[in-house]
């Protein structure tokens, strides 16, 4: 599998404090890696890094397996796209002639403005002044302008920060159609794990400045064990029914909870119940939240 | 990769009113000086020579520096505001490029503003009636001029890249202005960067101030351009970006 991004021992310090430390990252071709963490975990500080707008203290970067410096930085910049903080856009210009800096920058063709302007849909607001944008429409026209010259890597900081949950539901579907389209790479952070859970496909999880999970997504699922929570006519009925049968179970609040989610265990316990003349009146599958997987990795909380 | 940057630029200032104070700004010396040179009629020695006298007095050492400074503040603000330095600095372009490419934009203004001072400076020679031979030294004035302001220009645009408040550097300019007469006086001017100016347009007297120092004079200005330059380039390499 080629290796789109490397860092090794990736460290930033700002004034004594250590905000990314020793990182190790790695991501692979055509996939959706997602970066998770905290506000303040240091993702934005990485993603900067990434980039070359900040430089590490420590460490070094490997993109499309050339170091990120000198000449090999403007050439790695030249296929990759960014979208970083808040969407930069210069307000008394209009969405199409903010298109038009990035592309002459990037020295990509013209028509390619079209392209993008489509793939957001923005054709109909491209003569509006970027300033009078919303903010959702900003973060779109940050996508195009990330979009344009056909970046073999994506570098997305919380993309659908600020945005309405349609606007949310556009950008995942935009940002997940990517590597299928083009091939493209995207490293895209949040600090929402459903979020990463619609989109990545692999996912990197940073705490206090440490990479503390790095796999596919299959294996923070396997981390992130789900229970079952149900609601009966009778609790503590139940609860017999269930420990006569082996199938472990515990009450909390007049709620049964099963650690194990298994399509086995499920159909044992429910079809036990229901022999049993126990109505369930509800059966619900709760994540593990961020919280309680940040609990299981680390073993310390944090807040978020 | 530099006439790209260059284009780019153009376009960023596409909308804005800019032109207006490089177009407004310079009436103002002129029309001082017209009237201290017409206030003054008893002891100046009436002639084009010393209109030149009273007009670029007021504009080199008050008016010329804060209004590219303006030009200047102008060019890095679009930068410092909406988180645009992450993009500008994330384009596949090098720093000495992005640099270049608004000290070329600022160039372009400077010459602009300065055949406007000369077309302002033979309109009001014209409408006052000032008679004798037109002096043809003064277009050497407003090159030399031009090569000042470019240096003043380049300082500029390192003081607004550094310093992310709009009006701060302009006010430095300002001081820099004033200051300007006495490094002057003192007979440093050469090396003094907003000093320059006078000297270069000549400004306040009628004989060439730079007899015999032209060198230095050219020597100083090329160095201090380059000098500010590569100091911006540096520092743009070195930095962290902050959006």
């Amino acid at each position: 599998m080629e290796i789109m991004i490397e860092t090794k021992n990736l460290t930033k310090h700002y004034k004594n404090k250590t905000v990314v430390s020793e990182l190790d990252m790695k991501v692979t071709k055509g996939s959706i890696y997602g970066f998770l963490g905290s506000n303040g975990a240091g993702k934005s500080t990485t993603m900067k890094m990434l980039l070359g707008l900040i430089r590490p203290a420590q460490g070094q970067i490997q993109i499309f397996g050339k170091p990120l410096q000198g000449k090999m930085r403007l050439e790695i910049l030249k296929n990759t796209g960014s979208l970083i903080e808040s969407p930069s856009y210069y307000g008394h210009l209009s969405g199409r002639e903010n298109l038009e800096i990035i592309c002459t920058l990037k020295n990509a063709p013209k028509r390619e403005i079209d392209e993008v302007l489509k793939l957001v849909r923005m054709e109909n607001q491209q003569h509006k002044k970027a300033g009078q944008y919303s903010l959702g429409m900003k973060q779109r026209l940050g996508l195009a302008a990330a979009l344009l010259g056909h970046p073999r890597l994506l570098l997305l900081d919380e993309p659908t920060n600020g945005l309405d949950p349609s606007g949310i539901q556009e950008m995942r579907e935009l940002i997940c159609a990517l590597p299928k389209r083009t091939g493209m790479t995207v490293l895209v952070s949040s600090h929402l794990l459903s979020e990463i859970d619609q989109m990545a496909t692999h996912v990197g999880i940073i705490d206090q400045g440490h990479l503390i999970f790095q796999d596919s997504l299959a294996v923070l699922h396997e981390h992130s064990q789900s229970k079952l929570h149900l609601r009966t006519t009778d609790t503590a009925a139940a609860l017999a029914e269930l420990q006569r049968n082996h199938i472990p179970a515990e009450e909390k609040e007049g709620t049964i909870i099963l650690r194990d989610t298994s399509d086995r265990t499920v159909t044992c316990a429910i079809r036990h119940l229901v022999y049993a003349g126990i109505g369930i009146l509800r059966a619900e599958e709760i994540q593990m939240s961020l919280e309680d997987i940040f609990l299981k990795l680390t073993g310390k909380k944090v807040s978020l | 990769m530099l006439i790209r940057c260059i284009r780019c630029e153009k376009l960023k200032l596409k909308h804005s009113i800019l032109w207006l104070a490089c177009l407004g700004i310079p009436v103002i010396p002129a029309i001082m000086g017209t009237f201290n040179y017409m206030g003054n009629l008893e002891t100046l020695t009436p002639g084009w020579a010393n209109l030149w006298t009273q007009e670029t007095l007021f504009y080199a050492n008050f008016f010329y520096a804060p209004l590219i400074g303006l030009c200047c503040a102008y060019l890095w603000r679009l930068e410092h505001r909406n988180h645009n330095w992450n993009t500008l600095m994330s384009a596949p372009v090098p720093a000495w490029a992005i640099i270049l490419s608004k000290l070329a934009v600022i160039l372009r203004t400077l010459i602009l503003i300065q055949i406007w001072v000369g077309v302002l400076f033979l309109v009001s020679g014209k409408c006052i009636g000032v008679e004798n031979r037109f002096p043809v030294e003064t277009l050497g004035w407003l090159l030399r001029g031009t090569l000042a302001g470019a240096v003043i220009g380049a300082l500029q645009l390192f003081l607004s890249m550094v310093i992310r408040s709009f009006a701060l550097p302009i006010i430095l300019a300002l001081l820099g202005s004033i200051g300007s007469i006495y490094a002057a006086a003192k007979g440093i001017g050469l090396f003094f960067p907003y000093s320059l100016m006078m000297l270069g347009m000549n400004s306040n007297h009628a004989e060439n101030m730079l007899e015999g120092q032209l060198a230095v004079f050219l020597a100083s200005s090329v160095g201090m351009l380059l000098l500010f330059y590569l100091l911006s380039v540096l520092y743009l390499k070195k930095t962290d970006v902050k959006a």
